[in-house]
């Protein structure tokens, strides 16, 4: 049978009523726990799996998918509205999409991060039906030192979220690198910085730096300036929905986000988050209102949100193809597959098509779903910016607190978040951006390992690098773009002169 | 605020509803049993099937599973440890993985401070090579090995894991310094996968289940499996059998309170052996692609001891370990 | 810059030039402790030295800038909120220390915060935060089966 037919199949069987009631459901209290900040959509399904254990195989699977996208879905909506990112790949949203929420417009915000994961889910979904085999033979051929030029490429580009000083955003970014270091070092499990507390070995998880950084850390800062300069966020100013030009400028970031996040998605290692970064310094190279980054641009949202979940739809790729599960979601995920006698592996496509098919069915399915429940529910969540502050940000606190327990629950633990949250207030204080350090922490630990994998294959030679010509590419697009901007000032300075 | 609780409280209601079980009956016994490590991973999914198969067949009346993540479940032990009041309704799951992480850790306590219930199932490790590989059996890879052990390049799973010592082990079976291995850790068997599969690796070790696919499309030729003994459905023979005096399991066990004793240890003991018997356990295991690896008490306790020496001197032979 | 002579203009910015410097210490003193070496190729310690000199260098930039662009005027800060806000995160961490339980924890986190944005109906609010309090604890426990510190409060419920 050839595949548009048993795509055909897979939605006739999608869109039977009842299964549209339990994609209904899926998403809902996928969406309702994937709010909660520090549960990613990795525990989301986690936690939920068991609830779809009930139903006939048709009708999980598709919950499932429900569950999924509405777990992903979920984070970014408390990072915009809160700016409290759920999980990491959420944290680039959060800068854009908060200042959008505080100044009355996180409707449009909402709207564009809900339709923006929806083109790129819809696109991702369709290129992971046609194009996984062929996607996948080339991600396993990323070696160590392709990650290393990769990640060399995504350092270049965080300088996007310095802000005005370099010197404070890379201090920031050093922070982060920093903290990168606490743990077991992957390769050779010797302890770094650690001081002998054995609750340090397992590193510092990202969601609790981000949570402590964003969500205590503004609290404090709120606080402090609460008395002498108040400053309530307006729940809605203008239209609730995306204007025109709102549209306008939100579209093309939708399919570059989507263009960017699927294949770094895709690729063993690749992550959410990289993604993220790289389509945030697009927008904002490409903008044409380049000022408003900071203050709220509708870019900044709408790109990193579809690259984030193109990616997701990316890990698919390695997931169904190769039973390689390359995120913690990925992870659960293939626990879910299992339960459905579905061995994800180099076989599936040929053995099990029929399941394939219905699956990706199932994805369209709770994709359209989520859009279709939760652009109603935007007028409601915007709401919650016109609870008293008090309330506001007490609640805030307590459901960050929550998240972060519930994922690891240990004293040290929240003596970090609590550490994070000063640290934030005075980076606040000071003018030091936030964003880098979250960045920080998770590329330094991928950087460090990529680097000395790829140097313990070579058994100490760096050439390596140099090589290979994909990693020798990489690097030298890292280095212009490095170079670029200054070789470009002091060109147009020269020719200033020259007038 | 208001408006999420009462979202909340819709959800509430809906998933209880789906929630609901029906109890079978009988024991009296509510245990919590805790997963040393994060929600969603082996541990865990096993300490979650036990409470499911041990609700299921009523041997306990409600189990709940608590997750204490942290250091390769070093951080859990320490807390079991330190929270030991001879009560009877606390059970640790745990594996060969922690015995590993308490010494290369330096964690004060150890696997042998805790009361052994059952060892529940073990996996075997297999042995790869890509399939464009010049190495066709066992012997090749030991031969290559000899010539030039820096060469030979392990990928597996973290270091000091089960991986990286069954990597030493055959290492120093070839004749060649087990700490000269060139063994390049991955955070779990899907990443040394890809590197598998990209061709940058001679050769790779993992949990079978995790790379059966690959071996059986022909992605991956098998060389060689660690379980003592041949399973039923896999093609690659036991180490043992092909003339190296090698065996490593990844087992998973059940522990409870170190002071638990007489009647509620042997309560325990029953209920504990009665699920893994079961009709329902058989089935769940074998869904889930784990091997069956019961052993009762007094079996699992002689059992610890030797494999907490033998790990611990292989560790210290690959520099991991003083 | 016109004013070249070597006054300190910028005190936080020196503050935390000593603070990256102390960082870089500690890390290089860490680092120069540790036993387990890589085989082939680079060891742990590799990224340890070279976020020391990165530190360094950061310390270096904001030691100078101490010495050269003036600190920006310091906004107003209110510390007795802060205070407050330091109180609730204390209360929830130490009722989570000594097994008070989660309920108790929220509670005084809720009600202290609120304290600190300018509320002062502390009964009412020790209130709402019990019942939030409350409500996610028996969400966490009883349909997501994850488990938040417990403690007489929780015991009780569950």
């Amino acid at each position: 049978m050839d595949a548009i037919h048993l795509l055909i199949e897979g939605f006739s069987l999608a869109i039977q009523p009842a299964n549209l009631v339990f994609a209904a459901i899926g998403v809902l209290i996928g969406t309702a726990v994937g709010v909660l900040p520090g549960i990613g959509p990795a525990l989301t399904v986690a936690l939920l799996l068991p609830v779809t254990f009930k139903l006939d195989p048709g009708g999980s699977l598709i919950m499932f998918a429900g569950i999924y996208y509405g777990g992903m879905y979920g984070g970014s909506t408390t990072a915009i509205l809160l700016n409290t990112p759920g999980e990491s790949a959420s944290v680039v949203t959060a800068l854009e999409g908060n200042r959008m929420a505080r100044a009355g417009r996180g409707g449009p915000a909402l709207a564009t991060a809900a339709i923006g994961s929806f083109v790129a889910a819809l696109i991702a979904t369709a290129g992971l039906a046609f194009l996984a085999p062929l996607l996948v033979k080339v991600a396993v051929k990323f070696a160590p030192w392709d990650y290393f030029g990769l990640m060399l490429i995504a350092f270049v580009t965080v300088s996007a979220t310095f802000g005005a000083s370099p010197l404070r955003g890379l201090t920031s970014l050093g922070f982060g690198l920093w903290l990168g270091l606490i743990g077991l070092d992957q390769l050779t499990g010797q302890a770094r910085l650690t001081f002998g507390v054995p609750q340090l070995l397992d590193g510092v998880e990202v969601t609790t730096l981000a949570v402590g950084l964003f969500a205590i850390g503004e609290a404090l800062y709120m606080a402090s300036r609460h008395a002498s300069k108040p400053e309530k966020p307006l729940p809605v100013k203008g239209s609730i929905w995306m204007t025109r030009e709102d549209w306008a400028r939100s579209w093309k970031p939708w399919l570059r986000g989507t263009i960017i996040g699927f294949p770094i998605g895709a690729l063993p290692a690749g992550g959410a988050e990289i993604p993220t970064f790289l389509s945030y310094t697009m927008e904002r190279k490409l903008s044409r209102k380049p000022e408003e980054f900071g203050t709220g641009a509708i870019e900044g949202v709408a790109g990193p949100e579809a690259a984030n979940n193109a990616s997701a739809a990316g890990t698919l790729v390695p997931l169904l193809t190769l039973g390689l599960p390359t995120s913690a979601t990925a992870a659960v995920m293939l626990a879910g597959f299992q339960q459905y006698n579905i061995q994800p592996g180099p076989l599936l496509f040929t053995q099990h098509a029929g399941l394939v098919w219905g699956l990706v069915a199932s994805l369209f399915i709770a994709n359209v779903m989520l859009l279709v429940l939760n652009l109603p529910l935007i007028g409601l969540w915007v709401k919650l910016l016109a609870i008293p502050l008090p309330w506001l940000y007490g609640g805030i606190l307590v459901f960050a607190s929550m998240g972060t327990m519930a994922a690891n629950p240990s004293v040290i633990e929240l003596l970090l978040l609590a550490g994070f949250g000063v640290i934030g207030f005075l980076m606040r204080r000071y003018d030091y951006p936030v964003a880098p350090a979250v960045v920080g922490l998770i590329l330094g630990p991928l950087a460090d390992s990529a680097l000395r994998r790829s140097l313990q294959m070579s058994l100490g030679d760096p050439m390596v690098f140099l090589q290979h010509p994909s990693s020798a590419i990489m690097i030298a697009v890292a280095t212009v773009a490095l170079v670029a901007p200054f070789m470009f000032k002091g060109l147009a300075k020269f020719r200033q002169d020259e007038d | 605020m208001r408006q999420f609780l009462k979202s909340a409280f819709c959800v509430a209601a809906l998933t209880g509803i789906m929630f609901q079980t029906a109890p079978l009956a009988a024991s009296e016994l509510e245990l919590t049993i805790m997963a040393p490590a994060g929600a969603g991973g082996g541990w865990d999914s096993a300490a979650r099937s036990l409470q499911e198969v041990m609700m299921a067949t009523g041997q306990a009346k409600s189990v709940q599973v608590i997750n204490v993540p942290g250091a390769g479940g070093t951080v859990g032990l320490a807390q079991f440890v330190g929270n030991a009041n001879g009560a009877s309704d606390q059970l640790l799951l745990a594996g060969i993985t922690l015995v590993g992480a308490s010494i290369s850790n330096n964690s004060p306590v150890d696997l042998t401070q805790v009361t052994p219930i059952a060892r529940l199932t073990g996996d075997p490790l297999v042995i790869v090579v890509p399939k464009d590989s010049p190495i066709k059996t066992i012997d090749d890879l030991l031969a290559t090995i000899k010539k030039d052990v820096a060469t030979a390049i392990w990928v597996g799973g973290s270091a000091g894991g089960a991986d990286h010592i069954l990597a030493a082990l055959v290492t120093k079976a070839a004749g060649a310094d087990p700490s000269k291995v060139n063994y390049i850790a991955y955070s779990g068997g899907g990443e040394a996968l890809a590197a598998m599969l990209g061709g940058q690796a001679t050769a790779g070790v993992s949990g079978y289940g995790e790379w059966q696919g690959q071996i059986e499309s022909g992605d991956l030729r098998a060389l060689a499996i660690s379980y003592p003994e041949p399973i039923d459905g896999i093609e690659a023979k036991p180490l043992k059998a092909q003339g190296l005096d090698i065996e490593l399991v990844n087992w998973r066990g059940i522990f409870a309170d170190p002071d638990v004793k007489g009647a509620d240890l042997e309560a325990l003991k029953s209920a504990v052996g009665n699920t893994v018997q079961s009709k329902e356990w058989k089935d769940l295991i074998k869904a889930r692609g784990w091997a069956d690896y019961y052993a009762p008490a007094d079996e699992f306790k002689t059992f610890i001891a030797s494999e907490t020496d033998r790990v611990r001197s292989i560790l210290t032979s690959i520099g991991l370990a003083k | 810059m016109s004013d070249k002579s070597l006054k300190l203009t910028n005190r936080p910015a020196a503050v935390i030039a000593m603070a990256l410097f102390a960082v870089a210490a500690v890390t290089y003193g860490d680092a120069s402790r540790m036993a387990v070496r890589a085989t082939y190729g680079m060891s742990a310690n590799a990224a340890s030295y070279f976020i020391c000199l990165f530190f360094v260098a950061l310390g270096l930039g904001h030691l100078l800038s101490a010495f050269r662009i003036s600190a920006g005027p310091t906004e107003d800060c209110d510390w007795r909120a802060i205070g407050w806000i330091a109180l609730a995160l204390t209360g929830l961490i130490g009722s989570v220390w000594l097994h008070a339980g989660f309920v108790l924890g929220a509670t005084l986190l809720f009600t202290f915060t609120a304290r600190a944005f300018g509320r002062r109906a502390l009964l009412a609010d020790f209130l709402a935060g019990g019942v939030i309090g409350i409500i996610v604890f028996l969400f966490f426990n009883k349909l997501l089966s994850l488990a938040l510190p417990q403690g007489p409060l929780e015991r009780l419920l569950g």
